[in-house]
């Protein structure tokens, strides 16, 4: 699968605005970002629904349409709402029908969690239920490549949990997966790469411990007591400054160095050194500060 | 034969998510009867001619109001997003569509049929064999137009509007169409206007068979007009929205 500079505009908005993009079979691959970033628009460019303005994008070599129409692809869309008046049975044998080599319907159901529902009619269904339904309705064909555009977005914290447990076995047969989000321990836990979109541009694209380090290995936090924070982003080692608070953190490649420093300026009050998180990543890479785009 | 293997599994879904559909089945179905019964046998009740003119009517009104339904199931399917999954399984939209134009097509059958069933066996219409299958089928092959009427409100309007649309189309096209009153009852002006409408030319296709006659070029005519400016109001609205679904 492969984008190349794609392009898509609504109105004056570029909801996604040039992405270049490969992905290899097997991967599991996370594409993270926040609401509004253009993660369900470069899904609808990937899966056909929509065309890009500009650039091209390729699904098993073929346009999107193609590979849909060969069974391959496989998606499980956001807002959709369950589909009156039919058992899930009914709905997910349905849709294997629709496929050149499903699998078993009761296979589905078991993978999805829902075996027991088989009998059940969908419009009936606790909204955890209703996404494994439609979670079993994208694994149903068997494709080599399932999208999930935020699969987990209205689910409580049992009904996450349980629910990637599913997806994780499902990738564990060595299907494609591409599923996006915007909660980072969902992108860090379940998949091999996370592809980090912001402003429909691809900021940061690598494993979670390379985005960890990638926006600077570890934290320094310490109490500003009134002191200004001019000067502290040209500290050694200091990728970004942040205050919250009256306490300035520091991302920085090499917190040996930023400590001495900051001991240097006399400015050691209520010292704090930490690995920076996931988190700290995230938002280093999505505030738009150009010093951490160059480096990812 | 794989193309209609996943058209026929399609159509075999929508007809049975129709059938589920307690609205379809007491106004679609129940309703057209419970009407039928009640004009003919309010009065004195043994006006034989108006018992078969009505059934006609009745039946007409029946199908066309089942044949709009379906216009409403696509609104339904694409506030739902239904038919935005669709699009990623193997099935083409042309597929879709046909699939969709063929459950108008069978959904049309059991009002039809339920108010013929009414007026042979519970007012004791009598008509040759031959009569009652051929009104049955002019009457299923008339409803096609109205069939591609909902199709082009469902394809273009929400589901909420959808609805009323249809419900403005069914009220308006069955009054002045003469399907739930006879002309006869009518001014003369609203009656010349009557014999444009596509609803009084689908119920002469069965009152001319009753009365033992070929129906006329001119019914001919204008339904295949009015076959013919629904089926492209049906297409623009398709083409309209059929990339955003």
């Amino acid at each position: 699968m492969s984008f190349t500079g794609a392009v898509k505009t609504f109105g004056s908005v570029r909801a996604v605005d040039g992405i270049d993009l490969e992905m290899a079979g097997g991967e599991t691959v996370a594409l993270l970002g926040r609401n509004g970033a253009g993660k369900s628009t470069a899904i609808s460019l990937l899966l056909g629904l929509n065309e890009p303005d500009e650039g091209v994008v390729r699904l098993f070599g073929a346009a999107p349409e193609e590979a849909a129409r060969a069974g391959r692809v496989g998606a499980m869309l956001q807002d959709g709402r369950p589909v009156p008046r039919v058992t899930v049975g009914e709905l997910v044998g349905f849709v294997a029908r629709t496929y050149p080599a499903p699998m078993p319907v009761a296979e589905a159901l078991e993978l999805a969690g829902i075996a027991e529902l088989a009998g059940r009619r969908v419009d009936r269904l606790s909204g955890g239920q209703t996404q494994r339904v439609r979670f079993a309705v994208a694994l149903i064909g068997n494709p080599a490549l399932i999208v999930l555009d935020e699969p987990t977005a209205a689910l409580d914290v049992e009904a996450r949990y349980a629910f990637w447990d599913s997806m994780r076995a499902y990738a564990r047969r060595g299907h494609t997966v591409l599923f996006s989000t915007h909660y980072l321990e969902e992108a860090d836990a379940n998949a091999d790469r996370i592809v980090v979109i912001d402003r429909g541009r691809i900021v940061a694209d690598g494993s979670g411990e390379q985005l960890r380090r990638s926006a600077g290995g570890n934290l320094v936090v310490f109490d500003l007591a009134g002191r200004s924070t001019e000067g502290l982003t040209l500290l050694p080692g200091v990728v970004s400054v942040e205050v919250r608070g009256d306490r300035a953190r520091l991302r920085t490649e090499d917190s040996d160095a930023t400590v001495i420093a900051l001991a240097g300026m006399g400015a050691v009050r209520g010292l704090e050194v930490a690995p920076a998180s996931l988190d700290d990543a995230f938002l280093a890479l999505t505030s738009g500060s150009s010093n951490v785009l160059e480096r990812v | 034969m794989a193309v209609t293997g996943v058209v026929w599994e399609y159509l075999r879904l929508e007809v049975r998510r129709t059938l589920r559909d307690t609205g379809f089945v007491i106004g679609g179905v129940a309703m057209p009867v419970a009407m039928y019964l009640l004009f003919t046998n309010l009065g004195d009740g043994d006006d034989s001619g108006w018992k078969t003119a009505s059934m006609v009517g009745m039946a007409a009104y029946g199908a066309m109001n089942s044949a709009l339904n379906t216009g409403a199931g696509v609104a339904e399917d694409r506030s739902t997003g239904w038919l935005r999954q669709l699009r990623i399984t193997p099935m083409t939209p042309r597929q879709v569509v046909i699939g969709r134009a063929l459950t108008g097509a069978v959904t049309v059958l059991p009002a039809l049929v339920a108010v013929l069933a009414a007026g042979g066996l519970v007012n004791g219409v009598r008509l040759d064999l031959w009569k009652w299958a051929a009104i049955a089928l002019l009457l299923w092959l008339g409803s096609i137009p109205f069939t591609l009427l909902g199709l082009g409100n469902g394809y273009r309007l929400t589901a909420q509007t959808t609805g009323v649309a249809n419900m403005a189309c069914n009220l308006v096209l069955a009054v002045v169409g003469g399907l739930w009153f006879p002309l006869a009852l009518f001014p003369e002006w609203l009656r010349s206007l009557s014999a444009y409408t596509p609803t009084n030319r689908f119920a002469q296709l069965g009152t001319a068979v009753a009365d033992g006659h070929a129906p006329t070029l001119g019914t001919v005519l204008v339904l295949s007009l009015w076959l013919l400016a629904f089926g492209s109001y049906a297409v623009t609205s398709y083409r309209r929205t059929a990339r955003t679904v």
